[in-house]
């Protein structure tokens, strides 16, 4: 992932008309905000759509950005905010007896273990679920992203900067230690 | 700041990421979508969707957009060659010139709506593709996969 100064090169770029920086930008921050868009309980159409929207947004008010960690948090606010009226609108939209496609979806649904075929992925997913809300969501952000830039991750989840790596480190202990104790892990 | 990761850590977040990335395409629809847009542009919303009504053996689905200025409602009907047919409706009504970007190299397809709104875009390919209304404000809608 990128460093604050390097998002900041490519938003410069990206605001000068330089396709490849937009590129790059749009590479770089895609995975948080879908994680974002799917962690506000958004099926996955809604949330690609959602994402998509607040790309278009931004595009509309690049010139006021002044500075990179501007640049993700507005992007994430965005997406938390038109993630929260879509499942308003899906929710508003369900009583008439419509046949809309979006049903409410539950939050951060856990992956389908029909799809599993591997039964380590089945246990794991089993003690995840017990973590709570602030790990899981970090723990799945930090999975999507190589060499995760904690700044973003801290203006993704609300978290104080300093704490991302300390809590990464606790959440992941916590469920290692679960896995380690199961015998289902160990014989699989 | 960070420990580092052990081998069983890395497998356990291998794990985790194998659930639920984002969509392979989500890049492109993104970057297909700002391709055109400037500053000016008004964003049109998904505001509805409806689902697939098998219709006298025809499938059809509506899909909303909600600008501030207007809102753009289309319905696309698969046709017997593979192609589609798009069926669309701006309100308030204008004739307004109605574009549908494709990939390239595609050349865009246009339109002109009659003074009640209503326009048809016939035999366009599916895949990625988005709807400019020539307006002013100019409306754009996100990328739709037809």
């Amino acid at each position: 992932m990128w460093s604050d100064a390097q998002l900041g090169t490519l938003l410069e770029r990206a605001r000068d008309g330089d396709r490849e920086a937009l590129r790059e930008l749009v590479r770089a921050l895609d995975p948080v905000l879908w994680r974002v868009a799917r962690g506000q309980g958004l099926a996955t159409e809604d949330a690609a759509d959602v994402v998509q929207t607040s790309w278009l947004e931004l595009m509309r008010r690049l010139h006021e950005i002044r500075t990179p960690r501007a640049v993700t948090a507005w992007l994430i606010t965005t997406t938390r905010r038109e993630a929260w009226h879509r499942q308003q609108r899906s929710r508003r939209d369900l009583p008439d007896g419509g046949t809309a496609v979006q049903t409410v979806p539950d939050p951060d649904p856990p992956p389908d273990e029909r799809l599993m075929a591997d039964e380590r992925d089945r246990v794991l997913w089993r003690h995840f679920e017990h973590l709570s809300q602030r790990c899981r969501d970090l723990l799945r952000i930090v999975a999507q992203v190589d060499r995760p830039d904690y700044t973003v991750i801290a203006e993704a989840f609300g978290m104080p900067h300093g704490s991302i790596g300390p809590t990464r480190s606790r959440c992941l202990a916590k469920l290692r230690a679960a896995l380690t104790a199961d015998p289902a892990w160990a014989t699989s | 700041m960070t420990d580092p990761l052990d081998d069983l850590d890395r497998d356990i977040l291998r794990r985790i990421g194998r659930y639920d990335p984002p969509p392979a395409d989500l890049d492109e629809r993104v970057l297909f979508a700002l391709a055109l847009t400037d500053l000016e542009d008004e964003v049109a919303r998904l505001a509805e969707e409806v689902a697939p009504a098998a219709r006298a053996g025809e499938q059809a689905r509506t899909i909303t957009f909600d600008a501030a200025s207007r809102t753009v409602m289309i319905t696309v009907l698969e046709r017997p060659d593979g192609l589609v047919r798009l069926d669309g409706w701006l309100a308030p009504g204008a004739a307004l010139s109605v574009e549908l970007r494709l990939p390239s190299p595609a050349p865009p397809r246009t339109v002109t709506a009659d003074e009640t709104g209503r326009f048809v875009l016939d035999e366009v390919p599916h895949g990625l593709a988005q709807l400019v209304i020539h307006g002013t404000p100019r409306v754009v809608t996100p990328s739709l996969l037809l």
